[in-house]
């Protein structure tokens, strides 16, 4: 179906189908995690010591170099996206760009949970303080949202394996966009739990 | 699946569909559905007010812990599985596809993930009241330390906590919104990417138009609160402590959470209901809708509005009086576009050759009732007046009268206009015009003396005023039990609604392709529209509402007509 009818009858579309609803989508995770990190802040500020004294320090330089690692895997999704602006022939050929940054995205998400189980060791937990709970649930739905991200990721590499037909398209723009989204979100978090 | 013809099988058909029409027709029957279930929990406590302590037929004694239960829930369940269901993903998922002109959502199988998603989310819900404990009785608002606390335990074991009732009732939420989330993506892409050839922006109808807004509104404002559950989830099971004052959390946060999508939430109630006026006002006075352009304007402004008056909730709770001031103004504000909306329905009305009709008579009694519900909203805009109303019966009418029309009027309204076309069957209008009137008398009967009540002292959330001077005496204790007796009325008087269901499944005459002689894409196709909804596509040459157009020989122009 989707048929070759709309193509001809319809207003046209604005962007692809995958795009659009993908801009929606992340407005409404952005939200999401503004709520997150409104609720940090308004809590930070009202708090007495912070980072209270008895709890650990984040490890910041390990986490820099993972940084580094997440946002070297956006650029190979961008460039994948450039490579790609109007043919599918070329997406399938560049498809290797995704597994490198579906491979940056795996050693991303694995240095984060040594890291955790480090934390954790150190008596950094999410009842030890409210500095642990926020640090487990910020880094945490981010962390989810990397897994997500990552799954999308193999979706369309699997998909790239052949020629599928009209919502190729479509399946680009979303996944890479929600990639994007996820790499690009990371260094403000960063900033606000790791440095500030 | 060219033009429909193939073979498929039951479930295909109407279990995993990805039909719109038929995620549609599952969406209003589970909002239905969860409507009886949250009419009955009004029943038992409406019973136990007006008579505390005796036993309630059909169900017994009420403890007042489960009476604090069924309100809570009863809030829960008209809000979320029922106004949401049944206004934005019932007539979206009916409408936005027929009206724009073509054969199906953006994302079919999303679509059919939302309903089933929200289905279980329904079972989640109505789970709590089984698990140990029971089901969460903390108000609908699940304001912490209450909910926090609500499995009292300071260690709590996780699978314990997380089957209490207020996590069921948190997951529930969280599930229903991915649900609707994932619907509105559907709407608005939908409404974007696949609209007929010449469907410009301003040839949409407002309905369409309406729904998108609320979609739009939803997205937006949903994410700080699912944050917020997100976090008192994780308070009630892993012990974290955001909301707990005492280990340096803050209670207040949540309410600002909470309200920051609570109140545009009123506005994604509301806006589909006011698109169905849209269409069916102009529709029944034959004529155009007066000042279509500003009316979506308005509504966008409102939309922008919506996200920035939320803490006139906590007038209470206590904010800075320069914020609450602040508060106020915008709240005041914000009932501007409103007022115009209703104006601009008002002056479609104005000398036109109106029609009772079933449908038309809904959306009348939405007008006049909506109208108390909002001028009682003005008053508690103001700060003054709502601390001193603040919790009591006064608020309790005032959005009874705001989301009872909205919701139910509302959707009366589209079911009685649209079902010809989407059922293909006409229901009976006297049954129809009985149901309406039974249910305006009774709706009254049951909410207005409430506002002297309120007006008294009467608090809400109590379950038996013996020990209250100020109300337990006349005429207070006679008007409870005045409301009470309207409650079971209105609620009886939805037999003839389901009389005329079932009698015209049964034998009702099979409908026309377009019975009301309206103008929009839907009235095109057969009734009821066949898989892919249109033949060939349609071609759209005009506006959405063009009625008694001088110099032509019908009283109308279908958006199709080229001239
Ligand atoms: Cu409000």
């Amino acid at each position: 179906m989707e048929n070759k009818m709309t193509a001809q009858v319809s207003q046209g579309k604005v962007a692809s189908d995958g795009l659009v609803g993908m801009i929606f989508l992340l407005a409404s995770e952005g939200m999401f995690f503004a709520g997150l990190i409104s609720a940090y802040i308004v809590n930070r500020a009202g708090a007495m010591e912070w980072p209270p004294a008895n709890q650990p320090r984040l490890p910041i330089e390990v986490t820099a170099v993972n940084t580094f690692i997440l946002l070297l895997s956006g650029f190979f999704i961008v460039r994948f996206r450039m490579n790609n602006r109007n043919s599918q022939t070329e997406a399938i050929k560049s498809k290797g760009l995704i597994k490198l940054s579906l491979l940056l995205g795996l050693i991303f998400l694995i240095v984060q949970g040594s890291e955790w189980v480090r934390l954790l060791h150190f008596g950094l937990t999410t009842r030890s303080s409210l500095y642990g709970a926020f640090f487990y649930t910020i880094i945490g739905a981010h962390g989810l949202h990397v897994f997500a991200g990552l799954l999308t990721l193999l979706y369309l590499s699997n998909k790239l394996k052949k020629q599928v037909g009209f919502n190729m398209k479509s399946i680009i723009d979303s996944c890479s966009i929600y990639w994007l989204f996820v790499v690009v979100i990371w260094p403000v978090l960063y900033y606000l739990v790791y440095l500030s | 699946m060219e033009n429909g013809q193939h073979q498929q099988s039951f479930i295909q058909k109407y279990i995993f569909s990805t039909d719109h029409k038929v995620i549609g027709m599952q969406y209003a029957i589970n909002g239905l559905l969860m409507a009886i279930a949250g009419g009955f929990l009004a029943y038992v406590f409406r019973y136990n007010l007006a008579f505390p302590g005796k036993d309630i037929p059909l169900f017994g004694q009420l403890s007042p812990m489960q009476y604090n239960t069924f309100i809570t829930n009863h809030g829960m369940i008209m809000v979320f599985w029922v106004g949401m269901p049944l206004l934005l993903s019932s007539l979206g998922n009916f409408l936005i596809p027929t009206m724009v002109g073509t054969d199906d959502m953006a994302f079919p199988t999303l679509n059919m993930l939302s309903f089933w998603i929200f289905f279980v989310s329904s079972i989640v819900l109505l789970l709590a009241f089984f698990v140990p404990g029971g089901a969460y009785g903390g108000g609908w608002t699940m304001y912490p330390p209450l909910s926090a606390n609500a499995y009292m335990n300071p260690n709590p074991d996780f699978f314990q906590a997380l089957f209490s009732g207020a996590s069921l009732m948190l997951l529930a939420v969280a599930l229903e919104f991915v649900a609707m989330l994932m619907g509105g993506i559907n709407f608005v892409v939908t409404t974007i990417n696949k609209r007929a050839k010449g469907m410009t922006a301003f040839r949409i109808p407002l309905i369409v138009w309406f729904i998108d807004i609320a979609s739009v509104i939803f997205m937006f404002a949903v994410g700080p609160l699912v944050a917020g559950a997100f976090m008192l989830l994780l308070d009630i099971t892993v012990g974290t402590g955001f909301f707990d004052a005492a280990r340096g959390g803050d209670p207040i946060l949540w309410q600002h959470l909470f309200w920051f999508f609570g109140h545009p939430e009123v506005y994604v109630l509301l806006l589909p209901s006011l698109g169905v006026l849209g269409e069916i006002l102009p529709v029944f006075s034959r004529k155009p809708l007066f000042a279509y352009k500003s009316i979506i304007y308005m509504a966008l402004f409102s939309a922008v509005l919506s996200v920035v008056v939320w803490a006139h909730h906590q007038f209470v709770s206590g904010i800075d009086p320069r914020m609450a001031t602040f508060f106020s103004i915008g709240t005041i504000i914000i009932s501007i576009p409103f007022a115009g909306i209703f104006l601009a329905f008002m002056a479609t009305l104005w000398g036109g050759s109106i029609k009772f009709t079933t449908p038309m008579l809904f959306a009348l009694g939405f007008i006049g009732l909506f109208l108390v519900g909002g001028l009682t909203g003005l008053f508690l805009g103001s700060n003054a007046f709502d601390i001193y109303a603040h919790d009591s019966y006064f608020v309790v009418a005032h959005f009874h009268y705001t989301l009872f029309p909205d919701i139910f009027f509302g959707f009366f309204a589209a079911f009685y206009y649209w079902f010809p076309k989407f059922v293909g069957k006409d229901l009976d209008k006297t049954l129809g015009k009985i149901h309406f009137w039974l249910t305006t008398i009774f709706f009254n009967l049951t909410f207005f003396l409430l506002f002297f009540n309120g007006l008294a002292g009467e608090h809400r959330r109590i379950n038996n005023y013996s020990f209250f001077g100020n109300v337990n005496k006349e005429p207070y204790t006679t008007f409870e039990k005045i409301c009470t007796v309207g409650a079971i009325l209105l609620i009886l008087s939805q037999f003839v609604f389901v009389i005329n269901l079932i009698k015209t499944l049964r034998s009702g005459k099979k409908a026309a392709k377009n019975p009301w002689n309206a103008t929009t894409l839907e009235w095109v196709t057969d009734s009821p529209p066949k898989h892919g909804n249109f033949d060939t596509f349609p071609v759209v040459y005009r506006g959405p509402y063009e009625y008694s157009v001088p110099g032509c020989n019908e009283d109308y122009l279908p958006q199709n007509q080229e001239n």
